[in-house]
């Protein structure tokens, strides 16, 4: 085999042409890499929201909370099925809900947007244990106070511990708190208290969802049974995990789909510029390829030697793109969830897969960059190219 | 032969090189064409929005809804000439349940001398507004749903309960590009009878004709101002500031998609650059040639900025010839169809298609300038001696 070190040493020489299409590589890997890091921090913000011995409850037919109404008489009925909980002091591990969505002015632009808002109960903090209140305090319940999540407090004018914002004409609502949800969809949330938010938005005897913890995520066929069978309270039950993938599914194949559509535009430019370098490689290279056969390398070594040049070649680029992708891990990107028409805040999630797939991405492109001009090189006939 | 046929002639040299060049950078043109036209289409509901409408819905949020009795006050407020109402209805087709397209309840009447670029036959016009159940369908959601006149469709409720039946009363085509062709009008009377008591008689939002575009400022004002003190404040907007907040929400993604431009830019001036500075490697004897005859320096340099104008040229030409009858043919029809609640008229900008000529050679100068003021450094002599 031709040692490597002639491959590197020959991309050393034409610094300007190594770097011209390493940089095309690395552009397009950068794309690429960064399109699935924020695939990934959709399906992570949303997959988080959802724990498996969790139920929801919504009204026959809606496909999120906010066109979901579960009426006062059937709260009762759901928190009361067998295979709900107990709390240590015998009441059901369970909350019902109400979703709204505010439209609040956006701070930095002059552009209004939606946030949603909830509103919860007293035992909200007892039924999602990872909910931890990071600043100030929780809202006390009628006290006409609010906490925000961590992810969208201060994007929004009043949403700022200390300041308040209006639910309803002359009602306003004080922030009285942060909480943290480790990264889930509910960081991009208003909590509030349940009665407040439906005498604000006229639904009182109302809510949007039930959600229940089983005894054990097994008990959720017969939960969905007992509610579903019941056709005159309309109502269906979903398991939380399956609830947000449904949800995050929209925006995670939009954002991963534009993703894809651009990258393969992209590669077929950086393919392209890998091969006019290949190819002007093997051109300006013919007396050494000559020589090398001369030596006694055979064809196939000729053929590889230059295909792990293009490689190597994509790789420089493929490392840097890569590198410079993870520098995205410090952007935060808002962007709407379809489901609800409000905004999430979203971040890029670096994993070792992405990282890696980046990286095989940019070999297979020198490795299709590559192929026919190595096929050039490798045919190169031996007398021809000695004597020039 | 002038100086300019030489430089012209110098693309031709070589071919294989030429082509591959020329093909990489009309890709990028392709796609750098098509992001342009996401960009210009999403802004076209704010672009072609009608200057004399405004909307009003409910302060807080667009998920509240108005009580009816606000439509007779406001067809009483002054410059007021024409107003209807809305609601969302949310209903899906039972056969595709993914199909997403837009469902609106209306007052038939006065929906159509609101909304006059909703263009229907009059015999159709009739049957819409003398059939409770009647449905107008827009052309492109009529063909993808596989209906026409005369037929009976049911759809699966999810925020009205139930399901409901239409005839299809008529299809309308839209004579205005910001007006989705996708949506699905029924008759406001018809889906509030569906709903129980303590929700009847609500309208999620009103859209008013008024005499005088010129006064739209005025007239947002002085509805909001008739509902002050009314038990649910009303938000009002022009159409054209109205669509503007809908796109302030796909801000982050717009944004994105601006950057994705510049790297495409970026990349294409790789391809470009590495081109130029191989032919001038190649040919540095030759620059010592035409210097010793003559020359001078900035002859060298135009050589090969020209040529490199060129190859971005014909590259660009390609470039938009590919676009065109793809976007146009293509992907356009078939985001319109599938997408018109985003993308009502996905066509070329000739904006954009001149913007993505006049980069190819402007990109093609950048790429050519440091490889010629190198080339034009050279002595004679250097030039001359210099081997490969």
């Amino acid at each position: 085999m031709i040692p490597l070190s002639y491959n590197f040493r020959s991309l050393a020489v034409r610094k300007a042409t190594t770097g011209a299409t390493a940089g095309g590589v690395a552009l397009v890997v950068f794309v690429f890499s960064s399109a699935q890091m924020l695939a990934q921090g959709v399906e992570r913000t949303l997959g988080k929201s959802g724990s498996d011995d969790i139920a929801i409850v919504l009204s026959r037919g809606a496909d999120a909370e906010l066109s979901s109404n579960v009426d006062q008489a059937s709260i009762g009925l759901v928190k009361a099925a067998r295979e709900v909980r107990q709390r240590s002091g015998g009441t059901p591990d369970a909350v019902a809900e109400i979703v709204g969505v505010l439209a609040l002015d956006k701070v930095g632009t002059t552009g209004i947007s939606n946030v949603q808002v909830r509103g919860v109960e007293e035992s909200v903090y007892q039924f999602r244990p990872t909910v931890h209140v990071s600043e100030g305090r929780a809202a006390r319940p009628g006290a006409d106070e609010a906490v925000v999540g961590a992810s969208i407090r201060g994007r929004f004018v009043g949403l700022e511990v200390g300041q308040s914002f209006e639910i309803r004409k002359n009602r306003r609502v004080h922030v009285v708190g942060v909480f943290e949800d480790g990264g889930s969809s509910f960081e991009s949330e208003v909590w509030t208290d349940l009665d407040l938010v439906r005498s604000a938005f006229g639904r009182q005897a109302l809510v949007s969802s039930v959600r229940v913890r089983l005894r054990s995520p097994a008990d959720f066929d017969a939960f969905k049974r007992s509610i579903e069978e019941n056709r005159q309270l309309g109502l269906q039950a979903i398991a939380e995990p399956k609830y947000y993938a449904d949800q995050s599914e929209g925006t995670a194949t939009f954002v991963r789909g534009l993703g894809f559509i651009i990258a393969f535009f992209f590669s077929i430019g950086a393919m392209i510029g890998a091969m006019i370098t290949m190819y002007a490689a093997v051109a300006n290279r013919s007396r050494e390829i000559g020589t090398l056969r001369a030596l006694g390398f055979s064809k196939l070594n000729i053929l590889v030697s230059f295909l792990l040049e293009a490689i190597a070649l994509a790789l420089i680029g493929g490392a840097v793109g890569a590198g410079a992708s993870l520098l995205m891990g410090f952007v935060r990107f808002s962007v709407i969830n379809f489901a609800s028409w409000s905004e999430i805040v979203f971040t890029f999630v670096p994993t070792v897969v992405i990282v890696g797939k980046s990286v095989v991405f940019a070999g297979v492109m020198g490795l299709l960059g590559g192929f026919f001009p190595a096929i050039r090189a490798a045919r190169v006939p031996i007398l021809a190219a000695l004597r020039g | 032969m002038n100086v300019v046929t030489i430089a012209v002639r110098n693309v031709t040299r070589n071919k294989f090189r030429t082509t591959l060049t020329v093909i990489g950078v009309a890709v990028a043109i392709v796609a750098f064409v098509m992001l342009r036209t996401v960009v210009a289409a999403s802004s076209i509901a704010v672009d072609f929005a009608a200057k004399d409408r405004v909307a009003s819905r409910h302060k807080v949020s667009f998920v509240m809804s108005l009580p009816r009795h606000y439509i007779d006050t406001l067809r009483n407020i002054r410059g007021v000439r024409a107003a209807t109402w809305a609601n969302w209805i949310g209903a899906k087709d039972p056969r595709d349940p993914d199909n997403f397209f837009a469902t609106l309840a209306v007052d038939p009447e006065s929906f159509l001398v609101v909304y006059d670029e909703v263009s229907v036959s009059a015999a159709e016009r009739e049957a819409f507004i003398h059939d409770r159940q009647g449905a107008l369908i827009g052309d492109v959601l009529a063909r993808k749903l596989g209906v026409k006149v005369g037929d009976r469709i049911t759809l699966q409720g999810t925020i009205y309960p139930g399901d409901f039946t239409y005839h299809v009363s008529g299809i309308y085509r839209a004579t205005r590009k910001s007006f989705d062709r996708s949506t699905f009008l029924v008759h406001w009377d018809y889906m509030n009878e569906s709903l129980p008591e303590a929700r009847r008689d609500q309208i999620g939002w009103m859209v008013a004709r008024i005499d005088d575009p010129r006064h739209a400022a005025d007239i947002t004002r002085l509805i909001d101002r008739t509902f002050e003190n009314e038990d649910a404040q009303t938000l009002s907007m022009s159409e054209r500031a109205m669509n503007l907040s809908f796109m302030a929400m796909f801000s982050a993604v717009l944004g994105a998609l601006d950057v994705v431009s510049i790297i495409l830019l970026g990349i294409l001036l790789m391809i470009l650059g590495n081109t130029v500075a191989m032919g001038v490697r190649e040919r540095t004897n030759e620059y010592g040639v035409l210097r010793a005859m003559g020359f001078l320096p900035r002859h060298v340099v135009f050589f090969i900025v020209s040529e490199s104008i060129v190859t971005g040229a014909l590259a660009g030409v390609l470039g938009l010839g590919i676009s065109y009858p793809f976007v146009q043919l293509g992907i356009g029809r078939w985001l319109e169809e599938n997408m018109g609640g985003m993308f009502p008229y996905f066509r070329i900008d000739p904006v954009s298609a001149v913007a993505a000529f006049g980069f190819a050679l402007v990109l093609g100068a950048i790429a050519a300038v440091l490889p010629a003021w190198r080339a034009s450094r050279l002595t004679v002599t250097d030039a001359l001696r210099r081997q490969d």
